[in-house]
C-alpha cells in the first residue's frame, strides 16, 4: 500500500520534471539522451563532492584556527 | 517582466493599491475606493494591474457609466525563467534533429527541393521554418482536428492516431462524442442544426440554390441581400449597411477603399491580421500606439497634428483609428467612451471591428457601443462579422449613407468577389431577427442574458481556483496562461481525454512565453455543462501545476 503511494508521489514528480523541461514534448531517445547527460554531470558531482569534502572541512577549520 | 502595455493606468483610472479610505486621485479629484474593496477582496501586489475605473460621479469625467475591471496578471519569474529554460532545451534538440536531418542520418519528412535542382536559388529557407518543424510539429494533434458534427456545446471529433509523433495522422474509424466545445465562437448558440433558423435556410435553398454565381455588382445581388443589408443597418442603429462573403476579406479589402497615400493609420497592438494586412496595403502610413493606451494614442494624435505628414509637414489627408470591439487573444474591451472623445477632440475618424463583440456584449446584444452606452452615430465605420455570434459567415459594414454608396462602387470585395450564398443570408437574418426579438419570442433576449451570466459564473470560478486570466470581466473569451511550451500540448490532450475540446494558442499568435488556453463561452453552454467543464479543468490545472495567480480570492457561496 504505502509503495503504491510512493510510487504514484514519484511518477507525479517524474511528470511535473519532464513538463518543465519540455521532454514531455521530445521523443523517447531524446529524452533518454538528457537523462543521461543529467545523471552523469549530477553523479560527477556529487562524486567529486563525495572525494573532496574532508580535505576542503580540513582546510576551512584550519583557516578558522580550530583545529592544528 | 512581460508587461502588458494596458497596464499603465489610463485616464480616468487609478492603479489599484491601497485598502481602503480615499486617496487624492490623478487630477486632483478625490476618489473613493471604499465601494470597490467590498466586491473584490484581493491582496494586492504593487507590482499586478488591476484597473478600475471610478465610477461616475466623483471623478469628474463619467465617461464609464459602469466598472471598467481589466486583469492583465504579471507574469511570475520562476515560470518566465523556467520558461525560457524549456524552450532553450528544445532549440538545443531542434539543432541536433536538423544536424541528423542534413546528415541523412534521419529520414526528412519536410519539403525539400530534388537533387537535380541543387545548383538552383534555394527554395525553401530551412531555418526559418526552425519553429514548425521543431517545436509546432511534435504537438501539431492538438490543432487542426477534424469535427463531424455541427459545432454547437458538444462537438463530435473524428478519433485520429500518429504513428511517427505527428508527422502523419492515421483515422482510427471511430469518433468521440459529445465532446463539450469550448472552443467555437459560439457565443449566443446559434451554430445549430434544429429550430427556426435552420428551417429558414432550408427554404431559401428549396427556392434559390446554393450559388450565386456572380458578383454583387453583376448578377449576383439578390432581394434577400437587400432586406438583410436593411436588417444589419437597423440593428446597428446606423444609416446603411454593406455585407461581404468574408470576414478576413472585409478587412483586408475595404480598409484599401477608404485610406490611401497622405493618410495617417493608427493602429492598436493587438490588432488582427485582415486590420493589418488592410492597412498595409492601402499604402497609407501606419503608426502603433499600445494596447488599449489612451494616454499613447493622444500623444500619436497631438504629434500627427503638430507635425503633420514627414518631409512636407503638410496636414494628413485624414486620420483613422483601427480599434477592436474585443481583442480576442486578451480578452481585453476597448476603451470606447476615451477613443470617442478623442476622436472627437482631434477630428479623426474611428474604424471599429466588432468581430467577437457583436451579439456578444451589451444589453441587447448589440455590440461593443451597447455595451457602453454610447451612439452609434459617433463611430465613423462600424464593421464586423457574422460568423461568431450569427452562426454564419462573412462580414458587414455600417455607417453613413454616403459612406456606403461610395464602398458600393470603390470597394474590391464588392466589385470583385462572388456574393454570400442564399442559406447563409437567411441563417443571418433569421438570427439577428431573432437577437431583436422581431419574430415574437423572448429567445435572443434570453440568450443574450444567459451568455452575460455564464460569461461571469465562468470567470469568477476560473479565477477563484487559482489561475490566471486575462481580460475584462464581461468579455466572454476568456484566456488562461499556460507559459510552458510542454504544457500547451499536455493541456490539450488531458483535456480531450477528459472529453473537453478547448483551443490552446502558442508563438506565432501570442508573445512567446505567454502561450494560453483559450476559452470561448456560450449561451447554449448550460450551468451543468460549464460547471463539468470547471471541475474537469480544476483536475488538470492540478495534474499540470498551472494555478499561478498569486492573489487569494475568497470563493463565494455560489
Amino acid at each position: 500500500m504505502a509503495f503504491e503511494d510512493v510510487w504514484k508521489k514519484i511518477s507525479w514528480l517524474y511528470y511535473q520534471y519532464i513538463l518543465v523541461t519540455a521532454l514531455y514534448m521530445l521523443e523517447p531517445w531524446e529524452r533518454a539522451i538528457f537523462n543521461s547527460i543529467l545523471i552523469s554531470v549530477a553523479g560527477m558531482a556529487v562524486y567529486t563532492g563525495y572525494v573532496f569534502m574532508p580535505q576542503h572541512i580540513m582546510a576551512i577549520l584550519q583557516y578558522f584556527e580550530m583545529v592544528q | 517582466m512581460t508587461e502588458s502595455s494596458a497596464n499603465k493606468p489610463g485616464n480616468g483610472q487609478v492603479c489599484h493599491r491601497v485598502k481602503n479610505g480615499v486617496k487624492p486621485g490623478r487630477n486632483g479629484f478625490i476618489k473613493n475606493h471604499h465601494h470597490y474593496h467590498h466586491q473584490q477582496p484581493m491582496y494586492c501586489y504593487p507590482e499586478d494591474k488591476v484597473q478600475h475605473t471610478a465610477c461616475n460621479g466623483s471623478s469628474g469625467l463619467g465617461l464609464y457609466s459602469r466598472p471598467f475591471i481589466e486583469s492583465f496578471e504579471e507574469t511570475p519569474m520562476l515560470v518566465a525563467v523556467l520558461t525560457y529554460m524549456g524552450y532553450g532545451i528544445l532549440t538545443i534538440f531542434g539543432y541536433l534533429r536538423d544536424f541528423l536531418r542534413d546528415w541523412k542520418i534521419e529520414r526528412c519528412h519536410i519539403a525539400r527541393e530534388r537533387e537535380e535542382q541543387r545548383d538552383f536559388v534555394p527554395l525553401y529557407q530551412d531555418f526559418e521554418n526552425f519553429y514548425t518543424r521543431n517545436l509546432y510539429m511534435r504537438i501539431r494533434d492538438s490543432w487542426n482536428r477534424p469535427i463531424c458534427s455541427v459545432p454547437g456545446a458538444k462537438v463530435d471529433l473524428v478519433e485520429r492516431v500518429s504513428p511517427d509523433y505527428n508527422w502523419t495522422f492515421d483515422y482510427t474509424g471511430k469518433v468521440v462524442e459529445g465532446v463539450i466545445n469550448m472552443g467555437s465562437y459560439n457565443y449566443l448558440g446559434f451554430a445549430e442544426n434544429t429550430g427556426y433558423c435552420a428551417d429558414a435556410s432550408a427554404e431559401v435553398t428549396m427556392k434559390y440554390g446554393v450559388g450565386v454565381a456572380s458578383t454583387r455588382q453583376e448578377m449576383g445581388n439578390l432581394d434577400r441581400h437587400e432586406e438583410m443589408e436593411e436588417l444589419v443597418a437597423k440593428f446597428l442603429g446606423v444609416e446603411s449597411a454593406m455585407a461581404f462573403g468574408m470576414g478576413f476579406a472585409t478587412n483586408s479589402m475595404n480598409i484599401p477603399a477608404l485610406a490611401g497615400k497622405g493618410c495617417l493609420i493608427l493602429s492598436d497592438e493587438l490588432n488582427h491580421a485582415s486590420l493589418v494586412l488592410g492597412a498595409r496595403l492601402s499604402g497609407s502610413t501606419i503608426r502603433v500606439f499600445k494596447h488599449n493606451n489612451m494616454q499613447s494614442l493622444e500623444k500619436m494624435l497631438r504629434d500627427a497634428i503638430v507635425h503633420g505628414q514627414p518631409r512636407t509637414h503638410r496636414p494628413w489627408k485624414k486620420i483613422l483609428i483601427l480599434v477592436e470591439g474585443i481583442y480576442s487573444m486578451e480578452g481585453s474591451i476597448v476603451r470606447l467612451p476615451e477613443v470617442i472623445a478623442l476622436k472627437k477632440r482631434y477630428r479623426a475618424y474611428l474604424y471599429l471591428d466588432e468581430a467577437h463583440s457583436i451579439g456578444a456584449l451589451g444589453p441587447g446584444g448589440r455590440g461593443v457601443v451597447d455595451y457602453f452606452g454610447l451612439d452609434p452615430r459617433d463611430v465613423d465605420v462600424m464593421m464586423g462579422t457574422f460568423t461568431k455570434s450569427f452562426g454564419a459567415a462573412g462580414g458587414y459594414i455600417g455607417g453613413r449613407k454616403e459612406l456606403m454608396e461610395y464602398l458600393r462602387s470603390h470597394s474590391h470585395s464588392a466589385v470583385y468577389a462572388a456574393s454570400m450564398s442564399p442559406p447563409v443570408v437567411e441563417q443571418i437574418i433569421a438570427s439577428m431577427k431573432c437577437i431583436m426579438g422581431e419574430d415574437g419570442t423572448t429567445l435572443g433576449r434570453d440568450r443574450v442574458q444567459q451568455l452575460a451570466e455564464n460569461t461571469l459564473y465562468f470567470r469568477r470560478r476560473l479565477t477563484e481556483m487559482g489561475f490566471i486570466i486575462y481580460g475584462n470581466n464581461d468579455s466572454p473569451v476568456v484566456p488562461m496562461m499556460l507559459y510552458m511550451p510542454a504544457k500547451i500540448g499536455a493541456f490539450g490532450r488531458e483535456m480531450l481525454k477528459r472529453n473537453i475540446g478547448v483551443v490552446v494558442v502558442g508563438f506565432p499568435a501570442t508573445p512567446i512565453i505567454e502561450s494560453r488556453a483559450r476559452f470561448c463561452i456560450s449561451a447554449a453552454h448550460t450551468k451543468d455543462m460549464l460547471d463539468t467543464a470547471l471541475s474537469v479543468i480544476s483536475e488538470v490545472g492540478d495534474l499540470l501545476q498551472v494555478k499561478y495567480s498569486r492573489h487569494k480570492r475568497l470563493p463565494s457561496l455560489d
